[in-house]
């Protein structure tokens, strides 16, 4: 008897909240024409506009113009078919009461239970444990909240709380592919469950929520299930998408950006640790372009090396060869000054 | 006849349509959802699971509710 009562008073406030709805719509249809009505004299003005530019030979400003009214176009045919929506399915009937009352009948046969949190004002729903492609996701409550019910033009009205989240691991606000933040992105079932909302059947909204909550769309997911639990760095542990990681290929690991680099001549992804930088222009390379100086074998880059000798070497080489070069200098002068070079005994001998 | 037929499978519209006298739930089914597999839809008449040989009665209210529907990311 009592649960009876109960659910006459869950029906009750869902009768409350869909008369409120009823008005809602008429509201939100004054605001969009509201907003439609600015947006075209917007256009007279941009018409003005064009005109003074014209007269003036003002061909920066009328360009101007032409690209204001091409976005104006697409705000305006965004506003026409939500308006569209809002005019062109007729006025719903408000469902009866005993109807109201069949509708959780119905959901409570469908889903097991259903529960009506009269503090909240609202009615939920708990499904089954989801898995999507070996995911496992966990139950989800589908809670509809009656007091944002009148809101259906401008927000979703509900909820879908995972019982045993187990979320995305590069962001913990997805429960599901396609559900962030307790919000679920409807895709195709969109239309449907507002026209099941608007016509009180309480029943089909949650089974069609339910039936988005079992479909993994690939194309369009929060975060991909493939990509799940992520990919954690093979150098620091940053958990991250799989699009985000950068693979070595020398120790054939995945890193993160942090911890990976390129190499400056081949351009080739590779991690800190398989990278050397040179000692002499600071840049990184990778193991392939690396090269060793033949004098001291020290490390060095394919453009600091010449003659594979590194700069240090040449740098030494060319002071040796100029110490030699004055040592020899240095001896010539030191020879007695009175004893003439054959060359100037011989000029000498010549004259 | 005519029965209430809700189709949460597109717009999610109910109406009456007409039906032939002594039409059968998978029929029925087959006439409106041409070429899908019942088993991939919840189909209830009078908000109840009947069996596929169910034959429909004057203002009936069958449902079609899609088990899989795509969602998506905005």
């Amino acid at each position: 008897m009592e649960d009876k009562k109960n659910l006459i008073r869950m029906a009750d406030k869902i009768q409350e909240a869909l008369i409120k709805l009823k008005h809602s719509r008429y509201l939100e249809l004054m605001r969009q024409l509201t907003s439609f009505a600015s947006k075209l004299q917007e256009f007279t003005a941009e018409s003005r506009k064009m005109g003074a530019s014209l007269v003036h030979g003002w061909f920066t400003a009328a360009e101007r113009c032409c690209s204001r009214t091409s976005r104006m176009l697409n705000d305006i045919s965004y506003s026409i078919s939500q308006i569209q929506q809002l005019t062109e399915s007729p006025q719903k009937k408000t469902p009866k009461l005993s109807l109201l009352v069949e509708e959780l009948n119905q959901v409570r046969e469908e889903f097991g239970n259903v529960d009506f949190d009269k503090a909240e004002s609202t009615v939920s729903v708990v499904t089954d444990p989801i898995t999507l492609d070996d995911v496992p996701l966990g139950p989800f409550r589908i809670q509809l909240e009656l007091d944002k019910l009148s809101e259906l033009y401008k927000d979703r009205p509900y909820r879908v709380i995972a019982l045993n989240p187990n979320p995305a691991a590069t962001d913990e606000e997805v429960t599901h592919p396609h559900v962030s933040g307790n919000k679920l992105c409807e895709g195709d079932g969109c239309v449907t469950i507002r026209a099941a909302l608007e016509e009180g059947r309480i029943c089909d909204f949650f089974t069609v929520v339910r039936s988005i909550l079992n479909t993994y769309n690939p194309d369009s997911p929060y975060v991909a299930l493939y990509d799940w639990n992520g990919e954690p760095c093979y150098d620091c542990g940053y958990v991250m998408s799989r699009e985000d990681t950068y693979y070595c290929y020398y120790c054939e690991h995945d890193f993160c950006s942090q911890c990976s680099t390129y190499c400056r001549f081949c351009e080739e992804t590779v991690c800190l640790g398989c990278s050397t930088e040179c000692p002499h222009c600071e840049e990184m390379v990778c193991q392939k372009c690396i090269r060793r100086c033949t004098e001291c074998e020290e490390l060095c880059c394919k453009s600091c090396l010449e003659e594979n000798i590194c700069p240090n070497c040449k740098e030494e080489m060319e002071k040796e060869n100029e110490e030699q070069e004055c040592k020899i200098a240095g001896t010539n002068q030191n020879r007695n000054p009175s004893q003439p070079d054959t060359s100037e005994a011989e000029i000498k001998l010549a004259s | 006849m005519r029965v209430l037929y809700i189709d949460n499978d597109g717009g999610g519209f109910a109406d009456y349509v007409d039906v032939t006298e002594s039409i059968t739930v998978e029929q029925f089914f087959k006439d409106k959802m041409q070429g899908r597999k019942p088993d991939n839809y919840l189909i209830r008449v009078n908000r109840q699971p009947v069996p596929r040989d169910y034959v429909l009665q004057e203002n009936d209210r069958v449902t079609v509710t899609p088990t899989k529907i795509e969602g998506a990311s905005i």
